[in-house]
C-alpha cells in the first residue's frame, strides 16, 4: 500500500529510469562505498604490510576528502560530480573515436586527394 | 549521537528523513477514502478528519517508540538489516500495482472507520518508522522536523508525490540507496558489534558491499541479461563467504588477515579464503542452469 505505487512507471522504477538518472544514483552509491572504505581503511594494517608509501599517498588523500564521514549531501554532490565528469568523459571519447574512423568514400566532408 | 544544528550532518539526516519518508509513504488518503466509502455523508467528514488526524498521531508517536527501542542492544542490528530487506522491497518491480488496496473494507460504523485507518497506517507505517529512527540518529528535533515537513506532503500532497516519482523514477531508486546506507549505518553501529568491527576492519567493508548488493538487487537483475543474472546472487555471496573467515577468525582464535600468513596453516586457510569460493560459485552456477533447463523442459511438455 505504498503511495508510490499508484504510478505504474514508479512501480518498476528500476526500468524507467532514464541513463543519466541512472548514472547519478549510480555515482552516489560508488561515492556511499568508497565511504565505507575510507570508514573501513586501516592505516596501521598497510603499514603492518610493508606499504607505508600507500599511507601518503591513498592514506593521505582519503584523509584530505574526510571521505569516512562524508553525509547525504556530499554523497549527492560527489556523486554528481562525478556523473559530469563521466559524462563529459563519454562525450569527449566518442568525439575523439569518431574523429579517427574515416568518413564514407562519397561522404560530403571527404577531402578530395589531388594528384 | 548529538548533531550540531544546521549543519552539513544535521541537513543531510534531515533530507534522508524526508527521502525515506516520501518513498515509504503509505496511502493514507486512499485507505481513508475506501473505509469511509459506505458511511452516511455526515459521517464521512467527521472521519477524514480524524482518521487523518489518528494517521499523524500514531506515526508520530511510533517513530518516538522506534527511537527509543533502537538504544536497546540487539535492535540496531535488527533494524540496520530489515532496512536492507525494505530496500529491497522497494526496488523491486511490482506487476500488480495498486491491487492492494483492495485489503482497505469498507467500515460500517463511525469507531470502526477510525480503528480500521489507525491500524491501516500502523502496519504501513513500520518500515517508514524504522527508517526515520535509524536516519535521525537518535535526534528527536529531526524527526519532529521531519514528520512536520513530509506528513502534510504525504496527507495533502499525495497527488505532488505521485507525479514526482512518475517523472523521476530515480527518485525511488535513490530512496532506496539512502535506506541501504542507512541499514549500513545502523548495522556498524550496532554496540554489540562495534568492538568487533574495530578489530576486523576489513569487514565494514564486506558488509557494505553486501548491504549494497542486496539491497539494490533488483537494479542489477533489471540492466543484465538473462544469463548473467546468477552473478546477482553470486555478488553477496561471496561476500558472506568472506565475512564467515572474519567471524571464524575471531571464535577459534585464528588469525586471518591480509600477506600476514606465516605458518603453513595459515597460508592454507588463506588459500581457502581467496579462492575456496570459487568452486562453490561455479557449483551454484551449474545447479542454476540445470534447474533452469529442467523448468524449460517441464514447461515445454
Amino acid at each position: 500500500m505504498l503511495l508510490i505505487r499508484r504510478s505504474a512507471r514508479a512501480a518498476n522504477a528500476v526500468r524507467n529510469m532514464s541513463p543519466g538518472e541512472e548514472l547519478f544514483v549510480a555515482s552516489v552509491v560508488f561515492c556511499m562505498l568508497l565511504a565505507a572504505f575510507g570508514d573501513a581503511g586501516n592505516p596501521t594494517v598497510l603499514d603492518a604490510l610493508g606499504f607505508e608509501f600507500l599511507i601518503a599517498d591513498l592514506g593521505g588523500e582519503m584523509s584530505l576528502l574526510a571521505v569516512g564521514h562524508w553525509h547525504l549531501i556530499e554523497f549527492l554532490l560527489g556523486g554528481a560530480i562525478l556523473a559530469g565528469v563521466i559524462t563529459a568523459l563519454q562525450i569527449l571519447a566518442a568525439a575523439f573515436l569518431r574523429s579517427l574512423s574515416p568518413a564514407a568514400s562519397r561522404g560530403i566532408d571527404k577531402v578530395p586527394i589531388q594528384p | 549521537m548529538e548533531m550540531e544544528l544546521f549543519s552539513a550532518a544535521f541537513f543531510s539526516a534531515l533530507f534522508a528523513i524526508i527521502l525515506i519518508d516520501l518513498v515509504l509513504a503509505g496511502d493514507n488518503a486512499l485507505v481513508i477514502g475506501l473505509v469511509a466509502r459506505n458511511l452516511p455523508k455526515h459521517l464521512q467528514r467527521k472521519v477524514i478528519f480524524w482518521g487523518t488526524f489518528g494517521a499523524i498521531a500514531i506515526r508520530v508517536v511510533m517513530t518516538l517508540m522506534v527511537v527509543w527501542i533502537l538504544k536497546v542492544p540487539g535492535f540496531m542490528l535488527a533494524g540496520g538489516i530489515a532496512l536492507v530487506w525494505i530496500a529491497y522491497k522497494l526496488l523491486s518491480p511490482q506487476s500488480d500495482a495498486g491491487a492492494a488496496h483492495a485489503a482497505a473494507a469498507p467500515a460500517a460504523s463511525f469507531a470502526g472507520a477510525i480503528r480500521t485507518i489507525v491500524i491501516a497506517d500502523a502496519v504501513m507505517g513500520i518500515d517508514n518508522v524504522l527508517g526515520i529512527g535509524g536516519a535521525a540518529h537518535g535526534s528527536v528535533l529531526l524527526i519532529v522536523l521531519g514528520l512536520a515537513i513530509s506528513v502534510p506532503i504525504v496527507v495533502w500532497g499525495s497527488q505532488l508525490v505521485i507525479k514526482l516519482v512518475d517523472r523521476y523514477p530515480s527518485v525511488i531508486l535513490l530512496g532506496g540507496a539512502v535506506l541501504a546506507w542507512t541499514g549500513y549505518s545502523m548495522i556498524v553501529r550496532e554496540p554489540l558489534v562495534t568492538p568487533w568491527f574495530a578489530e576486523h576492519t576489513s569487514a565494514k567493508l564486506l558488509i557494505a558491499v553486501l548491504v549494497f548488493a542486496i539491497a539494490l538487487a533488483p537494479w542489477f537483475t533489471a540492466r543484465l541479461p538473462a544469463q548473467l543474472q546468477a552473478l546477482v546472487v553470486l555478488l553477496p555471496a561471496v561476500m558472506v563467504w568472506m565475512l564467515a573467515f572474519e567471524v571464524a577468525a575471531s571464535v577459534w582464535q585464528v588469525r586471518v588477515d591480509y600477506l600476514l600468513a606465516t605458518t603453513t596453516g595459515e597460508y592454507l586457510l588463506e588459500g581457502v579464503r581467496w579462492l575456496g569460493w570459487l568452486p562453490l560459485a561455479a557449483g551454484l552456477l551449474w545447479l542454476r542452469e540445470r534447474s533452469t533447463r529442467r523448468n524449460r523442459r517441464l514447461a515445454g511438455g
